[in-house]
């Protein structure tokens, strides 16, 4: 079943097509790699994804509704309940703890519960440093914490923009591990990415040249029981 | 955890753990609500010191006998117990009666007072040696002591000439007799008569004393034509029917016929005599005013001297209120018909209404532009705090904040700060208003409990209106753009 189909997608900057005719359909439950050269217009995708902007032209269906037409305030109900975001710079509140910066997506979403924000930050295992501050952690730690943020309101969708991009070894195979975890619990994955291996953990490949979507592979790897 | 708790947690933190920039819009809104506190303050209590202040200038109100009444210090204090004793600074009685220097018959204004309260009421006398502490002593104006060339130490011995109105007895009237009488005329001062009655009763042999009157207008009471017009006249006289006023001099003209008819026979018609006391100067009064005229007493010893106790003729009151209070401590005497009638000393009260209106828009105009200030500092610190937020309000819009979260996320900061900065001001507005207090009108102040709430809840407001500005820049921020992450 289709969770996201995009249709004819176009974002143009003045005489820039930063995407251009784009048509991607993502069914509900997949983990789906985006790549391409720096510039191809992967962030401007994921922000359409994530009714953080428009296109200039096409429909983007979330869920049936087309996003595209929405008023902005719909589209922040609509991130809210819907999505949860992973960026390629740990974005945390730098004055507030671990633990409250996951609670403060639960703030905008519902119902602040440090217990349950605890226990997203013991799945990324950071538990024992839920009351740091931001600077008193690692980039890896960091966005550990993000994607206990981004799991926490249990979003339909993951929209993940090179999570990875500034992460050693390490961290990396423990956010990997994460989004085998939400996948396998039936969370939609979208994570665009630079390296090949993390491409590889997803179930297929969507690859961007100059705005358009130069090719799609369907990932014969997958392992769906990795950890 | 509920929401608000959350949201407490959320602006502390930004407060607390973002401490420096905080400071700079904590401070701003410190200062602007400590310079409000302290001049709202100083407001409240100017005026207080100021009627202190005016007081030393002298009475505020006057109590005099209503008409056909006496006054007396009893009477007077019975209807004071309409004004609050913590307001009644001062009240002085003064009882004024002519009386003459023995030693060269020269006539002059005694008043009778109580000198304890002549203090407060008139602090502005200077006595050159000392207020007269015991029976017997007197202070005498500066223009006596020139007069008759006493000072600190001398003795004098004063006369009184019984005046009409006071005299009780009426002894028998028989053709014959010679009789001599006086009266208060002109500025309290006496006029003396003398006269004989033929056998059917008429005046004959009329003499007038007007020298203490002034010499162009009572003075012409002593010239024949009016003189004249006693011989042969009939006691009691009406002036107006049996006798003429001088144009004029209605004053004098009235104690002549006030002395004619309360005239009392006497054997030595030049030597009209009542009691003799022996009396020590203390000290000399400079004024510059009419007080410098008289000689003062102690009411006991005026009463000694008279042989009448009890009457004053007025009772000077120094009354720290407002001139609207003043007003209606004025209108409360006179409705309680006590026998008394208030007045207030006009020209006292309107300057000290007028001051009080300048320093009131003087306190006004600075308060306006200390509140602009304020909220022009705390707007701009508010504006950089956006802009250094920028990428955080990004991500709060990411994460699913509204814009009407983002509003009161900042408008709760705001508040939070000017919650602060104004209990802050109110104390160093306090120590402000106390510094000022203590060198301009060397006093100090009563910390007023209510400014300091009220202090916060403006300091709120202001720092509230002051982020509308930068709430709007935070809401206009894009996340895409903050989050794209080049
Ligand atoms: N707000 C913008 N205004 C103008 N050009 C933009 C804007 N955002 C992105 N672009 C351009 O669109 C293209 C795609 O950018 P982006 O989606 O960020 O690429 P990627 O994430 O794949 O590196 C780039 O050429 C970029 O310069
Ligand atoms: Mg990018």
């Amino acid at each position: 079943m289709s969770l996201l189909e995009l249709k004819n997608v176009s974002k143009i900057y003045g005489e820039l097509k930063a995407l251009d005719k784009v048509n991607i359909h993502v069914d509900q439950g997949e983990w789906v790699a985006i790549m391409g050269p720096s510039g191809s217009g992967k962030s401007t995708m994921m922000n359409i994804i994530g009714c953080m902007d428009k296109p200039t032209m096409g429909e983007v269906l979330l869920d049936g509704v087309d996003i595209a037409r929405e008023s902005s305030k719909k589209l922040t109900d609509i991130r809210r309940d819907k999505i949860g975001l992973v960026f390629q710079q740990f974005h945390m509140v730098n004055y507030l703890t671990a633990v409250e910066n996951v609670m403060v997506s639960q703030y905008y979403h519902s119902m602040p519960d440090e217990k349950e924000a605890l226990d997203a930050l013991e799945l990324v295992g950071l538990r024992e440093r839920a009351h740091h501050l931001p600077s008193q952690l690692s980039g890896g730690e960091q966005q550990r914490v993000c994607v206990a943020r981004a799991l926490i309101n249990h979003p339909e969708l993951i929209l993940a923009d090179e999570p990875t991009g500034n992460l050693d070894e390490a961290n990396e195979n423990i956010v990997l591990s994460l989004f085998r975890q939400l996948h396998r619990e039936g969370t939609t994955l979208i994570v665009v990415t630079h390296d090949p291996e993390v491409a590889e953990a997803a179930q297929r490949t969507i690859v961007l040249e100059h705005g358009r979507v130069a090719r799609e592979v369907n990932n014969e790897n997958f392992d769906p029981n990795a950890i | 955890m509920s929401r608000r708790k959350m949201f407490l947690r959320m602006i502390t933190a930004s407060l607390l753990r973002r401490r420096s920039r905080m400071l700079v819009a904590l401070l701003s809104i410190a200062i602007g609500a400590a310079i409000l506190s302290g001049l709202v303050t100083v407001y409240y209590d100017v005026p207080r010191q100021m009627q202190a202040e005016f007081r030393s200038y002298g009475a505020n109100m006057l109590l005099v006998p209503a008409e056909g009444e006496k006054l007396s210090v009893e009477k007077a204090a019975e209807a004071l117990h309409l004004i609050p004793s913590g307001q009644l600074v001062g009240q002085t009685p003064y009882r004024y009666v002519s009386v003459q220097m023995m030693r060269n018959q020269q006539t002059f204004v005694a008043a009778g007072t109580d000198f304890d309260q002549v203090r407060t009421t008139s602090p502005y006398f200077t006595v050159e040696g000392d207020y007269p502490s015991g029976a017997r002593q007197i202070l005498i104006g500066k223009a006596v002591a020139d007069t008759i060339g006493a000072k600190t130490g001398s003795v004098v011995e004063l006369s009184f000439h019984p005046q009409s109105t006071e005299s009780t007895e009426t002894a028998e009237l028989k053709p014959g007799a010679t009789l001599a009488g006086s009266a208060v005329g002109f500025n309290q001062n006496p006029v003396y008569v003398s006269f004989s009655l033929d056998e059917e009763m008429k005046i004959r042999d009329f003499t007038v004393d007007v020298s203490s009157q002034t010499e162009e207008y009572g003075g012409q009471c002593g010239e024949e034509f009016f003189t004249r017009q006693f011989t042969g006249a009939s006691l009691p006289l009406t002036l107006g029917e049996d006798i003429d006023a001088v144009s004029g001099a209605t004053i004098t003209s009235t104690a002549v016929v006030e002395a004619v008819n309360g005239a009392r026979p006497t054997e030595n018609a030049a030597a009209v005599t009542g009691n003799t006391l022996n009396l020590q100067v203390t000290g000399v009064l400079e004024t510059g005013g009419k007080e410098e005229n008289y000689i003062f007493m102690s009411l006991d010893d005026l009463g000694v001297l008279t042989g009448e106790k009890d009457s004053i003729d007025v009772m000077e009151l120094s009354v720290s209120a407002g001139a609207e209070e003043l007003n209606s401590y004025v209108d409360a005497l006179n409705e309680a018909d006590n026998g008394v009638t208030a007045r207030l000393v006009k020209r006292i009260t309107n300057s000290e209404t007028a001051v009080l209106d300048k320093l009131q828009a003087l306190v006004f105009l600075v308060t306006a532009v200390v509140l602009l200030l304020t909220m022009i500092c705390v707007s701009t610190t508010m504006m950089a705090v956006v802009t250094e937020r920028r990428k955080e309000i990004g991500l709060r819009k990411a994460l699913g904040a509204s814009d009407g979260s983002i509003r009161t996320e900042f408008l709760g900061e705001g508040m939070f700060l000017g919650m602060l900065g104004g209990l802050l001001g109110a104390l160093l507005g306090f120590g402000f208003a106390q510094i000022i207090s203590v060198n301009v009108f060397g006093g100090s102040i009563t910390l007023q409990p209510l400014l300091v709430p009220i202090t916060m809840i403006v300091s709120m407001i202001i720092s509230a209106l002051s982020c509308m500005l930068p709430i709007k820049h935070a809401i206009a921020i894009d996340p895409a753009l903050v989050l794209k992450g080049e």
